[in-house]
């Protein structure tokens, strides 16, 4: 990197504005990181509490549909969930944790009274709608998995981009720019060491021949002193 | 006390020897061992022979023992209201329309979620009184409409045509399903007045116990449910538990309720464990367990006391259909993974 970079004034300034700008960009990114890994952490511990509600949910639908399959017959049970009517319904809708688009799911018609459950109450037993209720509590637990884990899955994904960020000023982009800042000014110091070096032998030079020349003048004024008298005679 | 001309004896005569054929308890003991193949092999050596032959071609495991246990149960209801006459076929009849229940159930809602025909017919236990050249013709139709229309020379026209309009409003099939209930247990004790003795008399008090229960249950279900309905809507007349008024009342508090049912002369000594326990628990499906533990022991004494009589005939009926929910909850039971004493403790009712 630092052979491509001119060691000019001009280039040391605009690196030295890059590393300002990197520097404040680092400073912004970890703390976004540390901000999103404790967004995080607190939807974890949400994600664990759905996903262990999840697990108990899904264990007491199935033991009851089991129990009211064994009881009731397959036949009763299928037929009790053939008269519903209205179906659950599902939105969603985003919310912003830290720059990060999460989903909201909203649910309706998942909980349902008696009444409107679609199977007649005469003719069916607690069987039915135990399983039913059960059911209806696992499909509650799987919306709101759904939403937590979908959360936690798109922040653990920001978490890794801004990770990449930040590692990257911190052990790429940083180091090139402290690198070619130093090196430009080594070269410039260099450059400056030269130039002194240069000026002072110009100087020496031009002292050396100014000496010769003020001795030359001096010798010719010596010969033409001595030539005078011979003259006259 | 005149039974009409009826034909108990003949009857019973036939009873006895489809009696004889029921599982006995050591039966129950094999097949809680078993899995479902090995279920299907030993009915296949008994009674239901010729229904698990004729359906292995279509159904295999649980559903084949299901659909055989269903079909076998309707063959012999049907032997039953072929045998007997009169005042004796009036009597079974009544009891055995819970069939006709089921099956008009199955087809309005077969016709509801737009199941084929051919599948509804699967689920269908014709073993009620309504004929099959009538359950034909209902499997055949497109809408709810046309099914009531089927149904005119039926006693379940009227309550369906009247519930009509509300399922047309509501668009659920609750009031239909609530009208076909209702008009089954109306009907059970519908001119048999209250015999004091006698083999009706003991009939009689099957029936009570019976719309009793259902009515207990009901109670329950709506006291814990907690959803704004109304309790008269789900009340049955003919039962000595509860008056409309006190079923309405008792509904709103559920301990109150609890304390009737204990307090009931009839009924608090043998529903006393399960009425503790329901206080505490959160299910109602103990409860509903030893209500069916009830009814079987009155089923029980139904056969003993009067052998000869309508009495000993619904008795059968009872222990086969304890039968086919014993099997049927075994095999199911085996199929979900449930252990033996799971089985024993919580399903079967010996």
């Amino acid at each position: 990197m630092a052979k491509d970079v001119k060691p000019t004034r001009k280039e040391l300034m605009q690196i030295e504005d890059r590393i300002d700008l990197s520097e404040r960009g680092h400073g912004t990114l970890e703390k976004k990181r540390d901000g999103l890994i404790m967004e995080f952490m607190d939807i974890l511990d949400q994600a664990q509490d759905v996903r262990g509600e999840l697990s108990e949910d899904y264990e007491r639908a199935q033991k009851t549909i089991n129990m009211a399959r064994a009881m009731e017959g397959d036949v009763a049970v299928r037929g009790a969930a053939a008269a519903l009517q209205e179906h659950p319904e599902i939105t969603t809708e985003s919310k912003n944790i830290m720059g990060v688009v999460v989903p909201q799911i909203e649910s309706s018609k998942v909980t349902k009274s008696l009444d409107q459950r679609g199977y007649g109450i005469m003719g069916t037993s607690a069987r039915i709608d135990e399983a039913a209720e059960a059911y209806e509590d696992l499909l509650q637990s799987i919306i709101l998995a759904a939403e937590v884990e979908t959360a936690m899955k798109k922040m653990l994904r920001e978490i890794e981009t801004t990770k990449r960020r930040v590692n990257a000023l911190e052990f790429k982009l940083l180091p090139e720019l402290y690198e070619n800042k130093e090196f430009i000014e080594q070269k410039l110091e260099e450059q400056e060491r030269e130039e002194i070096f240069r000026l002072k032998k110009i100087k020496e030079k031009k002292e050396a021949e100014e000496e010769a020349e003020k001795a030359e003048a001096e010798a010719e004024a010596e010969a033409a002193a001595v030539e005078e008298p011979v003259a006259s005679d | 006390m005149s039974i009409g001309a009826s034909n108990p004896e003949y009857v019973n005569a036939r009873v006895r020897a489809r009696r004889a054929a029921l599982f006995a308890d050591e039966d129950y003991r094999k097949l809680i061992r078993m899995g479902p193949s090995g279920i299907a092999r030993f009915m296949e050596e008994t009674e239901y022979e010729r229904e698990i032959n004729a359906l292995g071609a279509r159904f295999s495991g649980v559903d084949l023992i299901e659909y055989a246990l269903n079909r076998n149960l309707a063959k012999h209801f049907h032997d039953l209201l072929d045998w007997s006459e009169g005042r004796l076929y009036d009597l079974i009849a009544r009891y055995l329309r819970k069939f006709d229940v089921w099956n008009v159930k199955t087809i309005i809602r077969g016709i509801y979620t737009e199941t084929s025909s051919d599948e509804v017919q699967n689920d269908l236990i014709r073993a009620g009184e309504i004929d099959d050249s009538t359950i034909d013709r209902l499997l055949e139709v497109d809408t709810i409409e046309d099914a009531i229309e089927t149904l005119n020379a039926t006693m379940f026209y009227e309550p369906l045509l009247e519930a009509f309009d509300t399922y047309e409003q509501t668009g659920a099939l609750v009031p239909l399903e609530n009208a076909l209930d209702r008009a089954f247990y109306e009907n059970l004790l519908a001119d048999l007045g209250r015999p004091q003795e006698g083999p009706e008399a003991l009939y009689v008090e099957f029936l009570e116990a019976e719309i009793d229960f259902r009515n207990a249950r009901n109670a329950l279900r709506l006291a814990r449910t907690g959803a704004d309905l109304d309790p008269a809507a789900y009340y049955i007349d003919g039962g000595v538990l509860f008056t409309e008024s006190e079923l309405s009342r008792l509904v709103t508090d559920y301990d109150e309720l609890v304390s009737h049912i204990a307090d009931s002369r009839r009924y608090g000594d043998t529903l006393s464990s399960a009425l503790t326990q329901l206080r505490e628990a959160e299910s109602l499906i103990q409860f509903e367990h030893a209500l069916e533990a009830a009814l079987l022991e009155y089923a029980d004494t139904l056969s003993s006391s009067y052998p000869v009589s309508v009495s000993a005939v619904l008795s059968y009926i009872l222990a086969k259909e304890r039968e086919v929910e014993n099997i049927r909850a075994i095999a199911r039971g085996r199929e979900v993974g449930l252990s033996e004493s799971e089985i024993e403790d919580e399903l079967v009712i010996l």
